[in-house]
């Protein structure tokens, strides 16, 4: 019995406990808020440093464990307990997470210095991470879901942290609904495994065959909480919350959690033709249409609102080719370009007392040097540049979906949304940094607290390093076919260099050609292709009022007026009226005409 | 067929012609009206002795009773044409007429 082999399940099961810490401090002594915040930086920095062991151990062995606690409902035949499933997926993503969010929470001391409410706002974060945890480490459905309400609700709660403002309020009931309907194929899913398998373990429901209403009530649940098309409203909506909320929740942790599932529940949907379709479309089209929006957009944050709502599409896509392991890395990836794009337009934003468009943006390369750089690094690695995290990650999927037989339609679309990609990254470069600044010389831009510019830095670390790192450590279990003809090995660099070309030509001509009205492209463009106009506004609107209708008109206007006896009355009167004046009242003829008709019948019979 | 079968439905035939072919007075279509029935009781009543089909021998009686109550509607009709209008020409029956 050697002791390594505790240390996996020993320093995991330490980490989630340390992130509890804070949380149990809170409750004991509520009054003392004065070192919360660092107390809650500091204890989550001792945590990711705790969970690298288990990662380092991982990686040295390739050691994997389940660990049951104890059972919460023994119902004759279905059990119930509280199990953590430390795979490669959870031992991964906790450090990654743990990283994160100590950078962000560092970021958050500067940014929410102001807030008489800090306290309370970390605690939000604390407890948003604790459920994260909880859903990622989960290896039955019912700790998942416990996990999946949990961020949930903390994304409701931050999303609305300034609820003065109408427009929180209705961001984060939005986001709430949303997921709401998520949610209920979630559910489904729990149904159907209960019924069917017997059982809401994993490992249970891996040895049966799914069918195809549960694993498209697991797309949904995804559709849900990753923002993909058809309920994708609430993620840039979302951008009402404070920039560290974005940067943390709706950028690397939460969104990513519906994709997470589809990731766990993977060997299930390997078989699955209409799933793997049902992801690849669903994908495409997500990501297609978020860069199309994302490209007019005025506002930074949602700008990068869009930019994340288009690399969970892409993530999608790398599920549908039935390469999770793809999608698992580049969502490790995707975290750290993500959260430090987050965390610059977060610092622009103060640094410019609180100007968040775009337009009123300009020449912050030499007046805030570092946050400009780590701009341009993570828009870089957002584009899939060479040897940056975001190229291992975005080019093997780009490579995966060029070698397989797959949907040439949803491999179009991708390929425009990474050259769409490339277009707003540079849209963003160049009103943000370039040229000559468009605001008012009142703000005064300091970046010299260390509270903002040391998470940058770590952040840029990982940007640059992560991808490299992750790769060469851990082998892939799928592979793809590394080798392929020299134009699809590089289309996506041919498609991002085309792409930046095209905005490069695009912006030296803007301050040239004439403004023009009305150009519907760019409206549709611009409204979010009127997605959120027909179905927050027409659809119930339309609901409501047949309701109105029926519940006041149908009986009076619809049976007593339109079809009962009014009804019948005013139709019969009419239809008389009508036909009184064909009958001309010429008897004769009509006889004569009878007894011809009967003369000639009788002839020819 | 009998030769009496051909003079009954030569006697029905010019009675319908009747019935649908008037020039001025209403009573003639009556009375054409009654030539049918008369035709028709006679064609069915040889109809029964000739075949020997004794079980509906009440059909003619019943046709007779009908055709008395009809002859008593248009009876009527006409008897309320003449007392508004005086006579009983067909041209004056134009109240529907456009």
């Amino acid at each position: 019995m050697k002791v390594i082999n505790y240390l996996l399940n020993t320093f995991l099961l330490l980490t989630i406990i340390m992130i509890t810490f804070p949380l149990i401090y809170n409750i004991f002594m509520p009054n003392k808020t004065i070192n919360f915040p660092p107390l809650c930086k500091t204890t989550i920095k001792l945590a990711f440093f705790t969970s690298l062991i288990p990662l380092m151990l991982f990686i040295y062995s390739g050691q994997e464990s389940t660990i049951t606690n104890w059972q919460w409902l023994p119902i004759s035949t279905f059990n119930l307990s509280m199990s953590f499933k430390l795979d490669y997926f959870s031992i991964t993503f906790i450090p990654i997470a743990l990283y994160v969010t100590w950078s962000i929470l560092e970021f958050s001391i500067w940014y929410m210095h102001t807030d008489p409410n800090i306290h309370r706002f970390f605690k939000y974060l604390i407890i948003f991470l604790f459920t994260m945890i909880i859903l990622v480490s989960a290896n039955n459905l019912f700790q998942l879901f416990i996990g999946w309400e949990g961020v949930g609700i903390m994304s409701f709660m931050l999303i609305g942290w300034w609820f003065g403002r109408t427009d929180a309020n209705t961001a984060a009931l939005q986001a709430v609904l949303y997921n709401r309907i998520g949610d209920i194929g979630f559910m489904l899913a729990m149904a159907w495994m209960m019924l069917n398998c017997n059982s809401w373990d994993i490992q249970h429901i891996f040895m049966t065959n799914i069918n195809t209403p549960a694993l498209l009530g697991l797309i949904l649940a995804a559709t849900g909480k990753s923002a993909q098309f058809g309920l994708h409203p609430w993620l840039p909506s979302a951008m009402e919350g404070p920039t560290p909320v974005s940067a943390l929740l709706h950028s690397s942790t939460m969104v990513v959690a519906g994709i997470f599932l589809l990731i766990r529940f993977n060997p299930t949907m390997q078989g699955n033709q209409t799933a793997l379709t049902t992801m690849l479309c669903l994908g495409g089209i997500t990501t297609l249409f978020t860069a199309i929006c994302a490209v007019t957009q005025n506002d930074i944050k949602k700008i990068v609102a869009f930019s994340t709502s288009s690399q969970l599409g892409l993530m999608m896509v790398a599920l549908g080719l039935n390469q999770p392991y793809l999608a698992f890395l580049h969502i490790c990836t995707h975290a750290f370009f993500k959260a430090m794009l987050f965390l610059c337009s977060g610092s622009i934003i103060h640094n410019l007392n609180d100007e968040q468009d775009i337009r009123k943006m300009g020449g912050l390369l030499t007046l805030l040097p570092i946050t400009s750089s780590a701009i341009m690094l993570g828009s870089l690695a957002l584009m899939g540049t060479p040897f940056l995290a975001g190229f291992y990650s975005k080019d093997a999927i780009i490579e995966a979906m060029n070698t397989s037989h797959v949907n040439t339609w949803a491999l179009c679309i991708t390929l425009i949304a990474t050259m769409l990609t490339a277009f707003y990254s540079m849209r963003v470069i160049h009103f943000v940094l370039l040229n000559e600044p468009r605001f008012l010389p009142i703000p005064v831009m300091s970046e010299n607290n260390p509270n903002l510019i040391n998470p940058i830095m770590r952040l840029a670390l990982g940007s640059i390093l992560t991808g490299f790192l992750l790769t060469t450590s851990i082998p892939p279990t799928t592979t793809i076919p590394m080798t392929m003809p020299t134009m699809l090995k590089i289309s996506a660099m041919l498609v991002t260099i085309m792409g930046i070309l095209i905005s490069i030509e695009l912006f030296t001509l803007t301050n040239k050609m004439p403004i023009m009205p009305m150009i519907h492209t760019h409206n549709f463009s611009n409204m979010l292709g009127y997605f959120t106009h027909i179905f927050h506004r027409l659809k119930p609107l339309a609901g409501l009022q047949t309701g109105q209708h029926i519940a006041t008109m149908l009986i009076d206007l619809g049976w007593y007026e339109k079809t009962g006896p009014k009804g019948q009355a005013n139709l019969h009167s009419s239809l008389s009226s009508t036909f009184t004046s064909t009958q001309k009242g010429l008897i004769k003829y009509y006889f004569l005409s009878f007894m011809i008709s009967m003369a000639l019948t009788l002839m020819v019979l | 067929m009998l030769s009496i079968n051909i003079n009954l439905i030569i006697a029905f035939t010019l009675a319908l012609i009747g019935v649908l072919i008037y020039r001025s007075h209403l009573i003639s279509t009556l009375l054409c009206l009654e030539g049918i029935i008369l035709s028709l009781f006679i064609l069915i009543t040889l109809l029964i002795t000739h075949f020997h089909i004794f079980s509906i021998s009440i059909t003619p009686l019943i046709l007779l009773v009908f055709s008395a109550c009809e002859a008593g509607v248009g009876l009527a009709l006409l008897v309320k044409i003449s007392t508004t209008h005086g006579n009983d020409y067909v041209q004056n029956l134009n109240l529907l007429q456009c």
